[in-house]
């Protein structure tokens, strides 16, 4: 069963959503790339296209496959509403149906002289509602003492 | 020239063995036996995935009966090997083509043959699963059919008996027939153009030797309109001597059959290697200067003097070992660093009875070849040996899968060292190469 709401598929399906893959090099550099192809395949995993070979972002996402290594996906809604999901890569496809229909769909966005490098396919294994209101909620909650006095739930008038 | 006088001046030779070679204690320890998931622990930083690789290419796989229904479909369908020079009518059970690991690695490993004792691929519940032992290991995939199979030329004949597709790869052979084996010259591990049963080159009406170089053509036209298939053209045939000087006539073929693939590409050049004898220098440069060729692999077999005397008797007979050498380095000059490459036969230098004894001679071997071809900007890069019943060394014992973890480790360390990368022969295009594939996170 997918670890997907309908909420947060909705919001990944959504051509204005932003969209962050975070990676880690092998000295735990972060690295952060945009990825507006991705998209949430029938059986509740995750896709997106990587557009270069050579990126820092793509050796990262073999290093994180070959070593049993964490991704993070970022979501962001045009309301705000934001999800970080943390996954693994399962699968690197550069030959098939997957990585066809990626293909295809990079040279009707960038013309006929793009492609695609591969379609990575990651399992999602822990979401977090990183939306600021949910987060804020879960703050005051566990560490009322970080809160600041002026504030008007604090405050009386 | 003389390369054993030239290895002795190597520079950083002794720095990187001795980096290199301090597995060898680890190794006796164990009896060289350790499978897969022990090696994966003893050497955390290579990839399970091309440790497995390299055990599949080592012992094969079989396709257990509902996979092999399974790849019938339209989907994974390449071709019977009975028909694998006539075409493909669709009567016979087709085997698929190369394998595919999760990461995207690719495993040439030659379904439908026999092995003693390979993996089986079975099929569940729509997807293709790796066993060994009864044990499920790893989810696989097989590379899909290309568009172009079950087409024809324009002359009627099939374009997949012109070329073969790897996953981004199209494999060309317009000679089919290797001459070392008139006089019993071949190479003692070499099962090529052969029925992989009998020790003879397969020559009649339905193998024809020559392949039309507009046959060819008209397939490299057809299999380039596929979307996103095909990113590099790999040329290689059967050696023909003939000609003044030797090969002329091979020379002469290759750069007709460039030509005719050059009309398909707006570029000058275009991605492409042809692997082949040594040829003169004079030979060299005529075919880069005639044709869009981007890179040049004479494949050096076996490194140690001895060894390639008498494993490659062709080869040495026709040329020998320095002058395979020599132009090997003299084509970096004309194709540039990097665009030059020699493969070898791993484990064929430890065949009985003059083979090494000791995997750690063998590696010594092939680290001091690497180390010599990289210093001059040549790729050095491994193939899996696997004792083919047609070829004279059928029966013969591979050794230990260590051996190869630790080979393709230190060659990947050594070229890596020269700032030589290997796009040619990549995962996605060769798949022959797991020291080709570590460089995915470099």
């Amino acid at each position: 069963m997918s670890k997907l709401s309908k909420e947060v598929v909705d919001l990944i399906k959504d051509c204005a959503s932003i969209k962050i893959v975070t990676t880690t090099d092998e000295n735990g550099n972060p690295h952060a790339a945009f990825k507006g192809c991705l998209t949430v395949l029938e059986d509740g995993n995750l896709a997106f296209a990587e557009t270069l070979e050579g990126s820092q972002n793509n050796i990262n996402l073999v290093r994180s496959l070959w070593f049993d290594k964490n991704v993070q996906l970022t979501v962001r809604g045009k309301d705000g509403k934001t999800f970080q999901i943390k996954g693994k890569p399962y699968k690197y496809s550069y030959t098939g149906p997957l990585y066809k229909k990626f293909y295809l769909a990079a040279r009707k966005k960038r013309g006929q002289d793009s492609e695609i490098s591969g379609v990575w396919v990651i399992v999602p294994e822990e979401v977090r509602d990183e939306t600021y209101e949910a987060r804020k909620k879960i703050e005051d909650e566990l560490h009322p003492f970080f809160r600041h006095f002026d504030r008007e739930s604090v405050l009386v008038k | 020239m003389n390369c054993t006088r030239s290895l002795g001046i190597l520079t950083g030779r002794v720095f990187w063995l001795n980096k290199i070679m301090k597995g060898e204690n680890r190794m006796g320890k164990n009896n060289g036996k350790l499978g897969v998931e022990e090696l994966v622990s003893k050497y955390p930083d290579i990839s399970r995935f091309i440790i497995l690789k390299l055990d599949v290419q080592k012992r094969g796989i079989e396709l257990t009966e509902n996979a092999q229904e399974a790849v019938q479909d339209s989907k994974y369908r390449f071709r019977p090997r009975s028909a694998a020079y006539s075409g493909d009518d669709g009567s016979k059970k087709a085997n698929p083509g190369p394998l595919l690991l999760r990461d995207g690695t690719t495993v040439l490993s030659g379904a439908g043959l026999k092995y003693e004792d390979p993996y089986r691929v079975h099929h569940v519940d729509g997807k293709f699963f790796l066993f060994d032992k009864g044990k499920k290991i790893e989810e696989v995939d097989f590379t899909p059919r290309p568009d172009y199979y079950g087409k024809k030329t324009s002359r009627g004949v099939p374009m997949e008996s012109i070329a073969s597709a790897r996953p981004q790869r199209l494999d060309i052979s317009p000679y089919r027939y290797c001459h070392f084996w008139d006089t019993g010259d071949q190479c003692k591990y070499c099962a090529f153009f052969t029925d992989m049963e009998e020790q003879r080159q397969l020559a009649d009406k339905n193998f024809p030797k020559v392949i039309d170089p507009e046959d060819i053509y008209e397939t490299v036209r057809e299999a380039l309109k596929e979307p996103g298939r095909i990113s590099q053209i790999n040329l290689t045939a059967g050696a023909d001597y003939s000609g003044d000087p030797p090969f002329e006539n091979e020379v002469n073929r290759y750069i007709k059959v460039l030509q005719a693939i050059g009309r398909n590409f707006k570029s000058r050049r275009f991605p492409s290697q042809l692997i082949a004898p040594a040829y003169t220098k004079r030979q060299i440069k005529r075919i880069y200067d005639e044709t869009g060729l981007s890179s040049y692999c004479p494949d050096i077999e076996v490194w140690d003097e001895k060894l390639f005397k008498w494993i490659c008797p062709g080869k040495e007979k026709w040329l020998g070992r320095d002058h395979w050498i020599k132009s090997a380095l003299d084509a970096v000059e004309i194709f540039g660093k990097g665009n030059v490459y020699t493969n070898f036969v791993a484990g064929a230098e430890t065949a009985k009875p003059y083979g090494f004894k000791t995997i750690d001679e063998a590696l010594k071997s092939n680290f001091e070849a690497c180390e010599f071809f990289s210093k001059h900007g040549v790729v050095f890069l491994s193939l899996v040996w696997r004792p083919w019943k047609s070829s004279k060394f059928a029966g013969q014992k591979q050794p230990p899968l260590e051996y190869y973890v630790r080979l393709v480790k230190g060659l990947h360390e050594i070229r890596k060292a020269h700032g030589l990368t290997s796009d040619n022969d990549d995962y996605k295009h060769c798949g022959n190469h797991g020291d080709s594939d570590l460089e995915r996170i470099d």
